[in-house]
């Protein structure tokens, strides 16, 4: 047919001027005109599809990226008019223009969102540098001074006196809600960065704020810092009516005692390790169905009978099925009907396992050399002394590749379907995400990373050894 | 006596590989089948022992009916016939011991061969034979560590274990070169004159069927254009079996 359709064909005798100018008018059909109704239906199939296609979806901006098709397709009649073979990659290239411009347009690509949204995800980047595994101890600094509210009659207190540690002192010690004071420290270690306190005469407690920010002071190399802050309208009703002392006070973290690991650290092992042991167990259960099974879909073992012959197309279609639900939507099944935690997890990837290394090693067994199969048959052996002596011995190589294979790719697995709820680190990896506690979740993504790598030299190492 | 009646062949896609096959073979004869790449030589070898099953046609032998034989029946006349290969078909990550002894599955029960209890004398008869063909040393060897005529031997010492009456060679030498196809060769001579085997051989080498065959039987096209004794093929025969355009090489 395609042979047949290379021979030029004589062209009508007005055809040459006119079959491209048919196309130009609508793709196609110029073709149809020339004698090449197969082309030219396609190529008007595709036009009408394309244009379709803009007008469903409103894309009239896009009307110009047909341009290269449509001019292509009347180019290409001219050429056929003449005696010459027409060229598909190249009609097929123009349409892709179109297509790609639509595709571009329906997925909503945005480089300039791109560009404009990553300062957004910063506190993650942030975080991934600074995974949350070890942290000190820390000890809250609190240092008070009065402040009379407001100035009255009553003398101002003597400020405090200068002692070894560090002291602040408020000026002016008296001031009215609303007003602005200074507050200066000295003696804070260097460099040290703290918050400021109000306390009124109650003690109800409030973090100082200037303009809608928390106050905070960095202490200078001499261990002295200068902050104004506003006074709070904290003062009690009953207060109301005459001057009370209030307190101002400075405060501040510091790490001491030595470094620690955080519980993080050590949630993050023991659900690592769950994970791990979840991928063995359904890479282990998933091998020891998936070899028997394989052998029945390998076309080359059940070509001796019929009958084996439906069993292998039995076997072959539940491992497609199989393999074509997604472990996620299978775990999410398994939560429903043995409960969240690990076990559904180990579950659904089982049934994942399966299906895929079944396929895996059915082809393995498939490309077997043909060759001790039919000499262990020719001494009088059994189909499963055959299998033994002659299949096997070739197949256990690649199996053993592939299983290990396979527990790399089930850890990797495993934390995606602890997000749905199968246990492992992935449920913790989704918790912390959620409570924007991104350092926990940088640490978790860390300690994926590592065993992933690790995993991946040893199953290499394993590979490399039984090839 | 091998008797074979109107063999033939025909593939699932149609190809005809034998067109009503007969000829006889009587006991103890080096029978060798020649003719081109794709005559049937290698479907007729197959035929015999029914790794391929013929789709017509009888074969006899010693006056039973290996065509009819039901799976238990086939397999004890399979363990009573040798064979060996162009590609040695060892099991190249066995041991060359386990590949001899596999020689002896038909007569082993599968529990047995499963855990690998192989009895005594199969064990001695293993070594029996690998001394035989010389190798002996490279008992506990990978098969795949040994050369191409090395494995031929050890191909010999398996389909020796089977204590054949019959020896089929599927072209037993086309792998080799010169020097080692001769040594190959006269193991299988060796194993027709002795131990008295009737052998079937097929051989690409003209020079080698008239070196060591008894009786030539030709194919083309898988039918059956010659049969008769080496000397007998001349420049007139020999044209008719490989074609006008074939010269007669020499392998010595």
């Amino acid at each position: 047919m395609e042979r047949a359709e290379r021979v030029p064909q004589p062209a009508p005798p007005n055809g040459r001027r006119l079959a491209p100018l048919l196309s130009l008018l609508f793709p196609g059909a110029g073709h149809i005109y020339a004698g090449r109704q197969e082309r030219g239906l396609w190529i008007a199939v595709t036009a009408a599809t394309l244009l379709t296609l803009l007008w469903w979806l409103k894309f009239w901006s896009l009307l110009p990226a047909l341009v290269p098709f449509w001019l292509w397709n009347a180019w290409e009649t001219r050429t056929i008019v003449q005696g010459r073979r027409p060229s598909t990659v190249k009609l097929v290239l123009s349409a892709a223009i179109i297509v790609y411009a639509i595709g571009w347009r329906v997925t909503e690509i945005d480089v300039q969102r791109l560009a404009a949204g990553a300062q957004k995800i910063r506190p993650f980047v942030v975080s991934l540098v600074r995974p949350y595994y070890v942290d000190r101890e820390v000890t809250y600094a609190a240092f008070p001074a009065p402040v009379q509210v407001p100035c009255g009659e009553e003398p101002s207190p003597p400020p405090a006196g200068a002692g070894s540690g560090p002291t602040i002192v408020p000026t002016p010690a008296c001031a009215s809600v609303g007003e602005t004071i200074t507050v200066r420290g000295e003696g804070f270690p260097p460099n040290v960065e703290g918050e400021l306190w109000w306390e009124n005469p109650i003690g109800d407690r409030v973090r100082l704020r200037s303009g809608g920010e928390f106050v905070t002071f960095v202490a200078d190399e001499q261990g002295t810092f200068e902050v104004k802050v506003t006074v709070p309208d904290v003062v009690p009703r009953q207060f109301q009516e005459s001057a009370q002392l209030h307190t101002v006070e400075a405060r501040y973290v510091r790490d001491v005692g030595p470094w620690r690991l955080t519980e993080t650290s050590y949630l993050v092992a023991q659900r690592m390790g769950e994970t791990i042991a979840q991928a063995l167990m359904a890479t282990t259960w998933g091998a020891i169905f998936a070899v028997p099974l394989s052998f029945f879909a390998a076309r080359n073992l059940m070509q001796f009978h019929p009958l084996a012959l439906l069993v292998y197309y039995l076997a072959r279609t539940a491992l497609n099925v199989l393999r074509a639900i997604e472990p996620l939507i299978m775990a999410i099944v398994f939560v429903v009907w043995v409960g969240l935690g690990p076990f559904a997890g180990v579950l659904a990837l089982t049934m994942h396992s399966i299906a895929a290394l079944g396929k895996l090693y059915s082809e393995a067994i498939e490309s077997i050399d043909p060759g001790p199969i039919e000499a262990i048959t020719a001494t009088g052996a059994n189909r499963v002394q055959v299998v033994w002596y002659a299949v096997l011995p070739q197949v256990l190589p690649p199996f053993v590749a592939f299983t290990v294979y396979r527990w790399d790719i089930n850890v990797r697995m495993s934390t995606i379907i602890g997000f749905v709820g199968g246990g492992g680190i992935g449920f913790l990896l989704q918790q912390w995400i959620r409570l924007t506690d991104f350092r926990s979740a940088s640490a978790a993504i860390w300690a994926i990373a590592l065993v992933v790598t690790v995993l991946d030299f040893f199953s290499r190492k394993v590979r490399e050894r039984f090839v | 006596m091998l008797e074979v009646r109107k063999l033939t062949k025909v593939y699932d896609d149609g190809t005809v590989a034998l067109k009503e096959v007969s000829f006889t073979v009587p006991d103890g004869e080096f029978l060798v089948i020649i003719g081109l790449s794709g005559s049937g030589k290698s479907t007729l070898l197959r035929c015999i022992n029914r790794l391929i099953e013929p789709t017509s046609g009888q074969i006899l032998w010693d006056g039973v009916d290996i065509t009819a034989a039901g799976q238990e029946e086939l397999r004890r006349i399979r363990r009573q016939i040798g064979m060996i290969f162009q590609q040695f078909n060892l099991v190249k990550r066995h041991t060359v011991l386990t590949n001899v002894l596999t020689g002896r599955l038909g007569y082993t029960s599968t529990w047995r061969s499963l855990l690998g209890l192989w009895s005594r004398e199969d064990r001695a008869r293993a070594m029996r034979n690998l001394e035989l063909v010389g190798i002996a040393d490279k008992a506990h060897n990978r098969a795949d560590e040994l050369s191409g005529g090395q494995q031929q031997r050890v191909g010999i010492a398996r389909a020796l274990m089977q204590e054949p009456k019959l020896l089929l060679a599927d072209e037993p030498v086309a792998s080799l070169d010169p020097a080692t196809s001769h040594s190959v060769m006269k193991y299988i001579e060796w194993m027709n004159r002795e131990r008295g085997l009737t052998v079937l051989c097929s051989l690409h080498f003209l020079s080698l069927a008239r070196r060591y065959g008894t009786r030539i039987i030709a194919l083309r096209a898988g039918e059956l254009v010659f049969d008769g004794r080496p000397e007998e093929i001349d420049d007139r025969r020999f044209k008719e079996i490989y074609g006008d355009e074939a010269i007669e090489v020499e392998i010595r």
